[in-house]
Formats: structure tokens, sequence, C-alpha cells
């Protein structure tokens, strides 16, 4: 029985920033992995980022993680989302490399000192002490003090094309088959989701000429801070929509879809239906819109975005068949459905602790979420906190007024889910905070102070910070009231200020951006445009800023409040049995996640802060 | 110290006295922003006198009192208003209040907080439970009348349309790159505008906005002789009269106020009947027709001594679509007059009954809204209010980003889910869902 100091069970994205969280920060640490060629693999969509998942890519990096290194270092094309909308929904979307993407996380991770990389399938996990035992297919025994699970969508895996059953995992990979029944032995609930993915077709099949083309972006970022290299947009992807012919088709052999004739069971996601899903609730639409990306630069495979189906192998050709541009296309892969098992995830603490068993975390899909990102999101978080609890530290919580990882974690362990769950901008309450551009300084020192963020990436930080507070030093500065200046602001559609005035104060006008100013007063020359852009942003919107800073210190009131873990509930008088349940299901850490459980009032809360203060005056 | 809360401390409804009580920081210095008197150093537990501006230069006479920490019932500074009965004056006050820096206190929030500094042991902790329960009970049941009455629908509706607008913003942000017709800022205004004027009615509709700010309009009308002046002058009596000229005026428009069970009452046009020259009094019915127009409610003063004259029908004519008080004066003398429909006797020269007709002026018009919905809770009306004006805030942002808007917007929303009780965000996002085809 060969021992550690960390087991990470499974090599996905989760897996991965576990893993190389838990060996940076100086842990002998087995990554176990049902298929070496699955290493951070890119199941469904070629792509990295997106509406608030960039923004969980730039946390991810900023606390020491690798996945915006990895998606800039295999990124083919770049874009801004919601660039008109304002800073506050402003997300990064690259298409990756998926061949790529797996080899240089691999390479990454064989490069890492501490961290062995091992084929492997876990079949059961057993406890001795505060010792995990992880026991493989093949009989081999490992032993660890912290143990994270992030199996992805492996346990007890199917894929499900049309009548077709398959006890396997995505893309054709071996699933996991044992690990449900010994984590329900160790009294963790599971419920079963379910996913799916659409068509690979064969570029030479494809008729371009009748689809819209979509290019990236000139001006770029990266996700990550330590790129340096900017990101080359090598790749196009593609627009087209379906036809009146594919919903007729549809809709003639929804008998056969198993998603509609009830045969699939698990629950899948609102946000991500398949398209025979979409035509029967959309019955009005006579056209649905699908894009065409490019898998990877050295493969023909593109990848059929909104064509996800579980319809049998002969339909799903007719189907692709009746959409513009696709009359000829070549089939490589079929959609398909899965479905897979995952635990309840109110029974984790915020730190991705199982709440009954310590130095046991998990992360990724098998949380009931979906998303690289959101994998990734978690995966470094039980990452560092298995780290902090074999350290015997206290374990990282990241507020939601920090970072939208905060607002994940807490609406999974606090709310559940009912359905795989999508980071999305609108569930964070305070996303003008919660910036793309302001990852760094929101979580850099967080990932140093656990020991994650390496010195390299704490010199660029602190040279940023430097830089930053020079920027608005030179914007204090006065410039007198004259001509030039009462040109400036006509030019700008701006009403010229009465007296003299700071730069920063010329910001405030909404015509007026620091670039405009950078190119009358010749001033700041030397700041990149990201830099600029950051400074821009903060002066701009500093009133609601200000707004939301002020709202977060009303909430974190309640969020200082400890609820003790061995609160006695039953005992409590006063507040409603239904709240009663819930807050025993759940053990919020404090009163601010109590407040957030659905079916806790307000007056609940209320007499919940006395009797936990009346407990703390040792009565 | 905590932050100024700020609530009535007697309970809804009749009484002679009023107590508006603050709690926590700076309530001294918020209270002296609204209670002017004489006294320039204000000692802990002495009663003050002064006048309360309730509203702008409007002033009620009222005493303070203030307890300085921790020589007080919750242990923080704490500063009482007695103020003269009735609801409406007392609500005119929280606002002040509110407005001067307090917020509203939550249920059982004094007690709470006199307990967390040591003003109440810990027996007595379980008491307090009740109270929030008791209160909070209270509450919802206040908060069920109004979802079964027409104000909690209205509420109800205008965070409907709201939840719709933000998920038809949110859907911009979260699926840029989908096929749907994306939201554009003239028709985000456009709702918003639309929302606050809904907002701004129901406030409106809940009358005691209105009336507390305004006070009741009040027309004295009829024919010559009846006694119009000395009933007017009866209603004034010894209460310090509030003379007002308004914009611009002639002296046709002079208003004469009064306040009465705390809420403010408004004879309106009162120099026509102020007038002594018979001539003009002949003019009674055009100068009433105008008066009649802006008035909340109308007292017809007839006289009791005379039978019913054909332009007293006329005039009954012209009162059709209001609210009446037929006020039969001169019962001094021998009635003549037949019977008249929701009728007050008094005697003017006699000051008879004068209370009693002051008493229905405030509830024909307020009280019987009273019962449905005006009053159901004061913090429900602060609620509305602050959605107002949010949403005021809003319409003035053309020029800013979409994601600020929406920031604020979702206040709003927030706000009114304080009243509907819907305040969960899986609302909204389970809207975007169903309304619009999304994924991949």
């Amino acid at each position: 029985m060969e021992r550690f100091d960390a087991i990470v069970i499974g090599a996905g994205h989760a897996g991965c920033e576990s893993a190389l969280a838990l060996a940076r920060t100086g842990n002998k640490t087995l990554l176990l992995t049902i298929s070496l060629d699955a290493v951070a693999f890119l199941a469904c969509n070629p792509s990295i980022g997106g509406t608030s998942k960039g923004q969980l890519v730039s946390e991810v990096d900023a606390l020491g993680g690798e996945m915006g290194v990895n998606a800039d270092k295999t990124a083919i094309q770049i874009r801004m989302l919601n660039r008109g909308k304002g800073p506050a929904v402003q997300s990064l979307r690259a298409q990756a490399d998926k061949n790529l993407y797996h080899q240089e996380m691999k390479k990454t991770i064989e490069k890492e000192k501490n961290l062995y990389l091992r084929q492997g399938e876990a079949v059961d996990i057993s406890l001795d002490k505060e010792d995990k035992i992880v026991t493989t297919s093949v009989g081999l025994k490992y032993v660890a003090r912290a143990l994270v699970f992030a199996t992805g969508v492996y346990m007890e895996s199917e894929i499900i094309i049309g009548k077709t059953r398959e006890k396997t995992g995505p893309n054709g990979f071996k699933n996991s088959h044992g690990l449900s029944k010994s984590l329900e032995k160790l009294g963790v609930k599971l419920v079963r989701f379910k996913t799916g993915t659409p068509v690979r077709l064969h570029a030479r099949s494809v008729d371009f000429s009748k689809m819209e083309v979509q290019k990236g972006d000139d001006e770029i970022s990266t996700f990550s801070y330590l790129t340096k290299k900017p990101i080359e947009n090598k790749a196009k992807c593609y627009l087209t929509y379906t036809t009146l012919e594919t919903h007729e088709i549809i809709r003639n052999n929804l008998d056969k879809a198993p998603a509609i004739s009830g045969e699939i069971v698990g629950i899948g996601p609102r946000y991500c239906p398949s398209i025979e899903t979409k035509i029967v609730r959309f019955a009005d639409k006579d056209r649905h819109q699908l894009f065409l990306e490019p898998e990877a630069l050295d493969t023909q495979e593109m990848y059929l975005q909104g064509f996800s189906t579980s319809m049998p192998s002969e339909i799903q050709k007719e189907m692709v068949e009746s959409v513009i541009g696709l009359e000829k296309a070549e089939i490589m892969r079929d959609a398909y459905a899965i479905e897979y098992d995952c635990i309840v995830p109110t029974q984790l603490n915020p730190t991705l602790e199982l709440k009954t068993i310590k130095g046991l975390f998990f992360a990724g899909q098998i949380n009931g979420t979906s998303g690289y990102e959101e994998a990734a999101a978690q995966g470094i978080i039980a990452g560092i906190n298995a780290n902090l609890y074999l350290k015997g530290k206290d374990l990282l919580v990241l507020k939601r007024n920090e970072a939208y990882i905060g607002v994940l974690i807490d609406d999974i362990v606090t709310k559940g889910t009912n359905e795989p769950y999508r980071m999305m901008t609108s569930r964070a309450e305070y996303r003008l905070l919660l910036r793309q551009d302001n990852a760094d300084l929101r979580l850099t020192e967080i990932g140093r102070k656990v020991r994650l963020v390496n010195d390299e990436r704490y010199q660029i930080f602190l040279e940023k910070k430097k830089k930053l507070k020079e920027i608005e030093k030179v914007l204090n500065v006065k410039v007198k009231l004259d001509a030039r200046l009462v040109k400036f602001y006509e030019a700008h559609d701006e009403n010229p200020p009465m007296e003299s005035v700071r730069y920063r104060d010329m910001l405030k006008r909404v015509g007026i951006t620091i670039f405009d100013i950078k190119s009358e007063f010749k001033i700041l020359e030397e700041y990149d445009y990201n830099l600029l852009e950051k400074m821009n942003i903060q002066i701009k919107y500093e009133g609601y800023i200000k707004q939301q800073e002020e709202d977060i210190e009303k909430a974190l009131a309640n969020e200082k409040v400890k609820i003790p873990d061995d609160f006695d509930y039953d005992s409590v008088k006063g507040i409603r049995m239904e709240a009663i349940e819930k807050l025993k299901e759940i053990k919020p850490l404090n009163l601010g996640q109590a407040s957030r459980i659905s079916g806790v009032s307000p007056a609940d809360i209320s007499v919940l802060s006395i009797l936990v203060k009346r407990n703390k005056h040792g009565n | 110290m905590e932050n100024a809360i700020v609530s009535l401390s007697t309970p809804l409804g009749k009484g002679a006295i009023g107590i508006v009580r603050m709690s926590g920081k700076d309530v001294l210095k918020i209270a002296l922003k609204i209670f002017h008197c004489k006294e320039k150093n204000i000692k802990s537990r002495f009663m003050y006198f002064g006048k309360l501006e309730v509203e702008k230069n409007v002033f009620e006479e009222c005493l303070m009192v203030y307890f300085k920490t921790p020589f007080s019932y919750t242990g923080e500074d704490v500063v009482e208003f007695q103020i003269h009965g009735g609801v409406l004056l007392a609500q005119k006050v929280v606002e002040r209040c509110l407005e001067n820096g307090c917020r509203m206190a939550e249920a059982g929030e004094f007690s709470k907080r006199a307990f967390l500094n040591g003003k109440i042991t810990l027996d007595k902790a379980e008491a307090i439970i009740g109270e929030i329960n008791a209160e909070s009970e209270g509450e919802l049941n206040s908060s069920l009348k109004i979802t079964n009455g027409k104000l909690g629908r209205m509420v109800e509706d205008e965070q409907k349309t709201l939840t719709e607008l933000l998920a038809e913003i949110e859907v911009s942000f979260d699926y840029p790159e989908n096929d749907y017709e994306e939201i554009v800022k003239d028709k985000v205004f456009l709702k918003v505008k639309e929302i606050q004027e809904k907002n701004q009615n129901l406030i409106e509709v809940s009358n005691s906005g209105k009336y507390l700010k305004n006070g009741i309009n009040v027309a004295l009308v009829g024919r010559a002789n009846v006694g119009k002046s000395s009933v007017l002058n009866a209603l004034l009596g010894e209460e310090r009269a509030i003379v007002t000229n308004i914009e611009g005026t002639t002296r046709d428009s002079l208003t004469e106020s009064f306040f009465h069970n705390g809420v403010k009452i408004n004879l309106i046009d009162t120099a026509g009947i102020r007038e002594t020259n018979d001539a003009v009094e002949k003019l009674g019915i055009e100068k009433s027709l105008e008066s009649i127009k802006k008035a909340d409610i109308v007292l017809f003063i007839h006289d009791a001594s005379e039978k019913e004259s054909e332009e007293e029908k006329e005039i009954a004519k012209k009162l059709k679509n209001k609210k009446v008080i037929n006020v039969v004066n001169k019962i001094d003398k021998k009635r003549i007059l037949a019977k008249l429909k929701d009728e007050v006797e008094i005697s003017a020269l006699e000051e008879k009954n004068i209370n009693l007709l002051k008493n229905r002026i405030v509830s024909d018009v307020v009280s019987i809204d009273l019962n449905t919905f005006v009053l159901t809770n004061e913090r429900h009306i602060q609620i509305l209010k602050s959605a107002d004006k949010l949403m005021k805030e809003v319409l003035l942002l053309k020029e800013e980003s979409l994601d600020v808007i929406a920031m604020l917007l979702k206040k709003v929303w927030a706000e009114l889910g304080k009243i509907t009780g819907n305040t969960e965000n899986e609302d909204i996002i389970s809207l975007i869902f169903s309304k619009f085809c999304l994924g991949k």
C-alpha cells in the first residue's frame, strides 16, 4: 500500500487544478485517472470562458491555478463578449485547440515534481481513522490523509443514442463502476443528472459559403496575468440555422427521442436543452441558430453548437442534412446524451469538504455543476483546502463579494441544485466588483497567503499595483481651464467645465475615456492598454462600485456571526419547523449563509441571531 | 453603536398620543434636524417642549425625550417624540426620521438590541423571540391582507413586470450570442418609466401617501347666508390656523389649514367666504364650482331653519360625483329643513358638534381606505417610496451602461420583494429559461 499526502481521483478540469494546487504547496500527490488520454479533456465544446465563465478562469489564474495559462497557450481564437454593455458583464471567450489543451495540461502535470500521474480506475474508498484508502480495479491500494473526489460525469455513466444505451464514459472512454456504491456506504447521498453533446462533422463536407463567419477580436486580452505573448486568432467559427424541414424531421420522430419519451430519467439542464427539447418547448420559432466551431487545428472535426440530441443515429443524419450548408455533411461522431451519478452538494461545507468526513473533498461535475470552468474553480479550492487541512490550518472560503468562485460554491452548498449548475452573471449580486479585469486585485493576495501564488506571479502583481498607483497619481494632476480644454470637451460632446479640473474628473464624463485623455494631453504613454482600461473602469464606475461596497458592508455583518458546529437546532423554540429542518440539513457556518437558505425567513434569522449570541454567553 | 433605527412605538390606530422612537448612532443629531426648541443643551432623560417640522414650514407641537447610552431601553442613544395621536401624523414624523438618516426598525429590533446590549437578562430572551414572531406574524397577516387586496396585487404586478424586464436584460448579458432580439436601452427606459408610473400611482392610491403629504382638501359650499364663514371659523376654532397664499395668487385662493387627529385639513378657497360683501357672497355658486373640483371632500352647508331652496338643488346636482357631507348648521334654531342623507347637525354659533364634523371629514376621506389598505404597514409605503426614488434615478441614466442600470433595477426589484415576499433570484433565472430558447 503506497502512501501519499493527498490523492485526487479524476484528472479532468477539477482534478488537474486540485492536484496541481496540492503538489505546488508541497504535498506528495497522486493523480489517479481512468485514462491518461483523458487528462483535461474538453469532452464537449472546444472553448473556454464565456459570460461569467471567463471571470472564473481569471480567478483560478489569480489564485495560482493553471486553466488560464493553459487556455492562453492553446487558444486559437479569442473574443471579449458584451463589450457594449458595461464592464460588469464583459467576459472573455476563447476557442481552444482540444488536442493541444489536453497535451499541454498533461505536460504541465508531468513536469510538477511532487505530482504523480497514474492511470487506474478507483473502485472503492474506505476509511481508517484519518486515512483514506483508495482501491483500484486491479487491486492496487493507495492511502492518504486527504482525498479529493473529482470524478466528473464518469460514475456509473451511460451514453444514450436513440434506443442504444452503453455503460461508458464520455466520448467512448471507460466509465467508473463501484465508486457510487462506495460513497453511499459512507453515507453520501447521490442523484442522477444528465447532459449531452452535439455531433462532430468533417469540415470538407460543409458548405461554408452559406454561413456567416465569426472572427476573433482585434484588441486581444488574455485569461492569465502571466501570459506575455498575445493570442493569435487562427481559427474561424461559422453561424448557420436549422430549417423548417429540420423541425419537421424532429417532430416526426419525437417518439424515438429518449429525452422526450421518458426513457432518460436523469435531470438535464434548462440552459442546455437538446434540439428536440427546444423544438417542443419553443414551437413558434421557425429556426434556431447553430455555430460550427473547429475542434483543433490538426483535425477536420467540427463541433456543431446548438445541436445536442439523443435521437437515433440515422435520424441525426437526416436532421443534420436539413441544416443550411450541411446538406452533404459527414458525421464523424454521433451526438449523445449522458446520464451519471453525482452527489447532493448541500452535503458539503463551503470549503468543499464533506460535512461528515474530515479531509474528504469534492470538486467539479460530481457536485452537480456543469462546465469546465466551474469544475476548475472548485478544483483549485478543493486543492487549496485539502492542503490547509493537511497542514492543520483554517480552510479557505471565498465570499460572494470576492469571486464568482465564491458565488458558485455558496450557491451549490447552500441552495443545492436541481439540474447541472451553470455559472451565470445573473447569479452574482456584486458583479460590478467581480470583473474580468480585476480578478488578480481581488484574489492574488489570497492565493499568496495560501502559498499557491509563486514569486513570479506575485512580482507581476506587485508591479501592476505599483503602476496603477502611478497612473492614479498622474490622473490627479489639475489641468487649467483654457481654450484647449474647452475644445477637448466640446470635441467629445461634453459641456466644458467652469474651472480647472483634474484628469480623473474628466473621466467622470460619459463621452471621455482615459484613451482620449492620453492622446490629447500626451500623458500615460508608457502604460499598456489593459492597465489603462482597468483604471478607466475604476474611475468611471467609482460611484456605483461604492454603492456595491456599502451593500456588502451590510451583508457582511451577518456573515461575521458564526454558528457553532454543534448548535442544537432541536432545542430551539421560536423558529418554524420548516426552517429548522432546512437549517439542520445545511448546517450553515454563519448567519449570512443561513439567511440564503430557501425557506428560512428574516424572522427566523432574527431569532437565530439571538439564540446564537445567547449560546456564546454560555447559557 | 449600530445604525439608527426608527419606528412608531405606540400601536397603529386610535390613541391620544403617539410615540415615535429612534435608537442608535447619531439619533440626537437626527432629532435636532427636525425638532426645534429653545433649549440649546439637550440633557439626557429630560423632556423638552418644541416644534417638529412635519413638512416644510408646517410645525407640530410635540415633546422630545433623549436617553443617552447606556441609560436607555436599548442601551444605545435613544430619542422619543411624543406627538398628538393619529396615525398619519406619526407616519409623517417617522418619514422625516427616515429622510434624515434612520432606517425602519425590523420586527422586535428594539428589544433585540436591548438584549444584545445586556439591558434585558437572558431569561427574557424567550419573550423577545415571542415578540419578534408576534410582530412578524402581524406583518404576515397584514401582508396576506394586502395580497388579497388591491394594493398587494398591484405591487405583485409591478414586481412581475420588473422581473420580466430584468430577465430580458439579464439574458442579453448571459447569452449574448443567442438568436433572440436583444433588448435595447430605449426599450428599457420606456419600460422603467411605465413601471415607475405604476409605482407612483400605487403610492397615491395608498392614499396615506397623498394625504400625508398634502392633507385633505375641503371645500365649503352653500347658498348665501347659511353661515359658511361662521362654520369656517368654528372649524379653525382656537387651533392655530396655518394660512397660506398659494403661488401667485389672488386672495381668492386663500387656504387655511389645521390638524385634526394628526391629519392636516386644508380649507380651500376661503377668501371668498371671508369676504363680507354681500355681492361677492352672491357669486357663491360659480366660485364654489372651482373649489369643488380641487376638493377631496365637500362640506355642503345648509340652514336648519329654512326649507331646501331651488338653488340648493342646483348645487346638489353639481356635487354628484363628489364625496359630500351635508352639514346642517344653525340647529340652535328650530329645524324646518327635511332630513338629509349622511348629514351632520352642527351649530357654528354654539360650537356644537364641531369635533364630530372634523371626525367625519377624516373618516370619510381616509379611514375607509385605511381599513382596506392604506395603513397596512408604514414600512410598505416606505418601500414603495424608496423604489420610486431608485427608478427616478435610473431614468436619469440614459448615458450609462446597461450593467449599471440592471444593478439599480435589481435593487428596485429587491425592495418590492420585501412586500411581495418574492426575493429569490432564481425567479429571474427561471424566467430567462422559460422565455428564451437558449443553449448549446
